[in-house]
């Protein structure tokens, strides 16, 4: 029996939380969970080094009984897909320790406790290969976000919080008929990639996927589901933004990755023009509201929106490079968004408030911060030479192959980008020194920057030397292509 | 009948003696017990309840009919009275200094107590509707007195006549099915009963006693349409009661529906379309009506209506899964609203009736530990994993799909996320609100064991539920 390091990963933060929960002293609980979360992910850089990128079969598998009258096992195992998120989560783990370091100032231990759960959970759902795990840690999720959107969150923080709860239990309920329906057809099993040989009637596929397709779209989350985003990433602290947006959003992509397009090949490829329609729609649509906001949050939530829109765009493109750049993209979206809503979370910090309209001149009072605020914003705005290009670039090439209008329309979502993060970077960052008129900015400590600083590794290294990331997605994509077009065309 | 012939029906009922005459012996001797010296009475009767539980597992096991076929000691009434156990071995705990503050201590709290739940024995054991019948009458019998025991509180009384008036009607009513169903076939044993009839289509009269029955029936586990009583009695009647009417009678009234359900006489004709409209109904009801209610007790009312809907799903399901199902629903829903009574029982003390959920703003901040066991408890009524509640639910869902009742399975999953609306908003209140005030729980030892047990319970089946699960399908008896 194999060393059990995916069970190690995954339950680290949980144990972690426990011990949180014993501790007395605020300084402690923020150490000892800020050592979890880098243990954490120092064990998934592990995982990585030791990840066999020439083959698309799970590895690292565990498998352990659980709930054996009905078919039900403990099983973690990660492929190319959700190897790399299983790192971004680690990574994020360990920066939104370091952001909460002192915004949050009450009820810390509580608040750890929740977010090192959050963090068991959300590797539980990446490294998942049992569809009644996967549920439970999707669904178990939504308590500690609820908990840390509607304790620590800001002023609307209560109906945010249960905005959030109810539309995302709502959309996933109706996964859950679908899950039973799709257990009892494969013959009583929840091994997904059992169930992923399944070979289901048309008709059958039709309506898991409009089932399944209810729960990622809001998560991910697509226009028209998506009006609970901008509230709970507004109200959140700035660590739960950026779980969120990290993290979170992720998860309804790769259900389609995990679910949709392997168990349901024909009813993706049937569905695939309407699904890429709905996500040019979300790219053009976030984009516009974006352009339209004050608030920096609320212009980075909305920009999610649109950015998720490219993700799911690449993965109903249903080709090579549209698949890749997708993957790519939505760890690229973790990066950077999580970044940007830490930025947003440390000048609020110092200045209480969020209107870009109060900004001004900061670069005059905080270059460091301006500087890797540029960074950030380029990056998102998909700049050469930064790692949201290079996922782009492919989602929109694999994009045009696939529908040619529709990726004409994308790029202009791209467009839309460049024209809201550079007008917000200009209205903060540029221009007279107002905003150290009126308030005290200090620069970026040495704890924000060890928050910073990997963040910033990962958009150059990708941006400038994508080749080992691909290489890690490359032929569990080439499988699942291969899954998808042997079944899904062939009648 | 010779004493020869009586041994092994005795020996079948041997439990529900030892309930019935310790509670005698407890009746009597209780009066020589002085006063604030309580905690005597408590201790006895648990030793009572454990002494019954001992001869079940030992003496009794077995499926031989007892009685001349009035009474079985199967695995599923054993499954049902080691619930029973529990949910009255809880209540004991909870009661100790819950009926100091209330002032109802006294052996006759007790006594009642055990004798509902010898009727809840007979009730899960029963095969015959007249032995249905007596226990039936023995459990609601003792639940009126005992809804009735604050006896200076209007609410109380109040609640106390409108069940009894309500549940006499209702018995009525199930008489009336029995003597229909003996007329047309000349018996009232369930097995024989079947096969009276076996061949050509059901006798609409046959029909309509079956009707008779279930409404009779459906009014012990408070579905729609005879629901109007659970709301007034649950918030007029001590909290500890409520507590146990809520987890202890209504799962001996699923005991015997299941029992009369899954009888081939029932399950061969379209009743179940009426018990599936009762589903949908009851759960939509439990869970809309809660929705608006401030008080806390008559928000659990509707919330175990609506529990109570859910469960029903899976006697719609039937078969062995179904049955399973309804049964690991029952067990797990005895932990986890025992464990939200028991936080709110704690809470009354002193001036303060920890009844209006506006009273629990901000108690988290004050007792983090016990608000996060309310959390748990909460949580695991909204069916969100990895609680217990969740693997409840989903295995009643797996039955209804497994039978092909897909639309129903939705309709189920929908209306649950309408009823965790209420449940996360007393977290809210709890967790998102400042303190108005200073709480002093009465978290005596005695409640700390009440509340240890059922969280272990709640969290335990969540994440473990293999055992569970194996010991409800080994008790479901049909398929």
């Amino acid at each position: 029996m194999a060393f059990p390091l995916l069970s190690l990963i995954v339950f680290l933060p949980a144990a972690g939380a426990a011990v949180v929960m014993l501790l007395r002293s605020d300084d402690a609980v923020r150490w000892v969970a800020l050592g979890v979360t880098v243990l954490d992910l120092a064990f998934a850089i592990v995982m990585l080094a030791g990840f066999d990128t020439g083959t698309s079969e799970m590895q690292f598998v565990e498998k352990h009984p659980w709930v054996p009258a009905l078919g039900i096992t403990f099983a973690l195992g990660v492929d190319g897909i959700s190897a790399l998120f299983v790192f971004l989560t680690a990574l994020l783990g360990a920066v939104s320790v370091l952001a909460s370091w002192i915004a949050i100032d009450r009820k810390v231990k509580q608040f750890m406790v929740s977010l090192l759960a959050m963090q068991a959970l959300m590797l539980g759902v990446f490294s998942a290969l049992d569809l009644f795990l996967f549920y439970v840690c999707w669904e178990a999720m939504l308590i500690p976000m609820y908990l840390i959107i509607g304790v620590w969150g800001g002023d609307g923080r209560v109906y945010a919080a249960f905005k959030f709860f109810l539309y995302t239990l709502a959309g996933s309920l109706l996964f859950l008929i679908g899950i039973i329906v799709l257990y009892l057809q494969g013959g009583k099993t929840f091994d997904i990639l059992t169930l992923m040989a399944l070979d289901l009637p048309f008709d059958v596929q039709s309506w898991l996927f409009f089932a399944f397709l209810v729960a990622f779209a809001v998560k991910v989350p697509m226009v028209p589901l998506h009006t609970w985003l901008p509230d709970a990433h507004v109200q959140a602290p700035t660590a739960g933004s950026i779980i969120l947006a990290g993290v979170l959003l992720k998860m309804g992509a790769y259900g389609f990755l995990r679910f949709s397009l392997p168990m349901l090949p024909e009813a993706s490829v049937h569905y695939s023009t309407l699904m890429m329609a709905l996500s040019v729609l979300a790219i053009v649509y976030g984009g516009l509201l974006a352009l339209a906001q004050d608030d920096l949050k609320k212009l980075v939530a909305y920009s999610s929106i649109s950015h998720m829109g490219f993700v799911t765009l690449g993965i109903f493109a249903l080709n090579p490079l549209g698949l890749q750049g997708s993957i790519l993209q939505m760890f690229n979206h973790g990066v950077t968004t999580g970044a940007l809503f830490l930025f947003v979370g440390l000048i609020y910090e110092r200045t209480h408030t969020r209107s870009i309209a109060d900004y001004g001149g900061l670069m005059k009072v905080a270059p460091v911060y301006t500087g890797f605020l540029a960074l950030f914003v380029l990056s998102s705005m998909a700049l050469p030479g930064t790692n949201a290009f290079v996922g782009e670039l492919l989602v929109l090439s694999g994009g045009f192959a696939a529908n040619f209008a529709l990726g004409a329309v994308a790029v202009l979502g791209a467009l839309l980008g460049a024209a809201y993060l550079l007008g917000m970077y200009r209205k903060v960052a540029l221009g007279p020194a107002s905003v150290g008129a009126r308030f005290k900015v200090r620069d970026v400590n040495g704890r924000e920057m060890a928050a910073i600083l990997p963040l910033a590794v990962f958009v150059f290294w990708v941006g400038l030397y994508p080749k080992p990331f691909l290489a890690i997605i490359d032929s569990s994509v080439t499988h699942l292509l291969q899954q998808v077009h042997d079944k899904g065309s062939g009648r | 009948m010779t004493a020869a012939a009586l041994l092994p029906s005795i020996l079948a009922s041997l439990p529900e003696i030892i309930v019935v005459t310790g509670a005698c012996i407890l009746l009597i001797a209780g009066q020589f017990v002085p006063k604030g010296q309580d905690a005597v009475l408590v201790w006895a009767s648990v030793a009572i309840v454990l002494l019954a539980a001992l001869a079940t597992f030992t003496v009794s096991s077995g499926a031989q009919p007892a009685f001349a076929g009035m009474f079985v000691a199967d695995p599923f009434s054993v499954f049902f009275k080691s619930l029973f156990y529990l949910a009255i071995v809880l209540t004991f705990l909870l009661s100790r200094k819950y009926a100091d503050i209330e002032g109802i201590g006294g052996s006759e709290y007790y006594v009642l107590l055990l004798l509902a739940l010898s009727g809840m024995m007979i009730m899960a054991s029963a095969t015959d509707l007249l032995s249905i019948y007596v226990g039936l009458e023995l459990m609601v019998l003792c639940t009126y007195v005992l809804t009735g025991f604050l006896r200076r509180e209007q609410r109380s009384n109040e609640a106390a006549l409108k069940y009894v008036i309500l549940g006499a009607v209702s018995t009525g009513i199930f008489l009336y099915g029995v003597s229909l169903v003996y007329g047309l076939t000349g018996t009232t044993q369930l097995d024989r009963m079947a096969t009276a009839v076996t061949g050509g289509p059901p006798d609409p009269a046959l029909l309509l006693a079956v009707v008779f029955i279930v409404a009779g029936l459906v009014f012990k586990i408070g579905a729609v349409p005879f629901h109007m009583w659970v709301p007034d009695v649950y918030e007029g009647a001590p909290t500890t009661i409520t507590a146990f009417m809520s987890v202890g009678p209504k799962a001996a009234g699923f005991a015997v529906i299941l029992r009369v359900f899954l009888n081939p006489l029932v399950a061969g004709s379209n009743v179940w379309i009426i018990v599936a409209v009762i589903a949908v109904v009851t759960m939509a009801l439990g869970s809309f009506v809660a929705l608006v209610q401030d008080n806390f007790k008559r928000l659990l009312a509707y919330s175990s209506i609506a529990h109570a809907g859910f469960a029903i799903f899976g006697i719609v399901a039937g078969g062995a899964d179904g049955v399973a199902s309804v049964m690991l629903y029952l067990l797990i829903y005895t932990f986890m609203n025992l464990g939200i009574f028991g936080a709110v029982i704690m809470m009354r003390n002193g001036n303060f009736s920890g009844e209006v959920i506006e009273d629990y703003a901000g108690f988290a901040k004050m007792h983090p530990g016990l608000a996060l066991l309310m959390l748990l408890y909460l949580f695991s009524l909204a069916g969100i994993p990895p609680t217990a509640g969740f693997f409840a639910k989903f295995y009643v869902l797996v039955a209804l799909v497994e039978r092909g009742f897909v639309v129903l399975a939705v309709i189920a999953v929908l209306l649950s996320a309408v009823a965790a609306y209420f449940y996360i908003r007393i977290v809210m209140v709890m967790f998102m609100r400042e303190p108005e005030r200073a709480f002093e729980p009465a978290l005596t030892p005695l409640v700390g064991i009440t509340l240890a047990v059922t969280a272990a319970g709640t969290v335990g089946i969540g994440l473990f539920p293999a055992w569970f699960l194996r010991l409800a399908q080994q008790s479901a008896f049909g398929g």
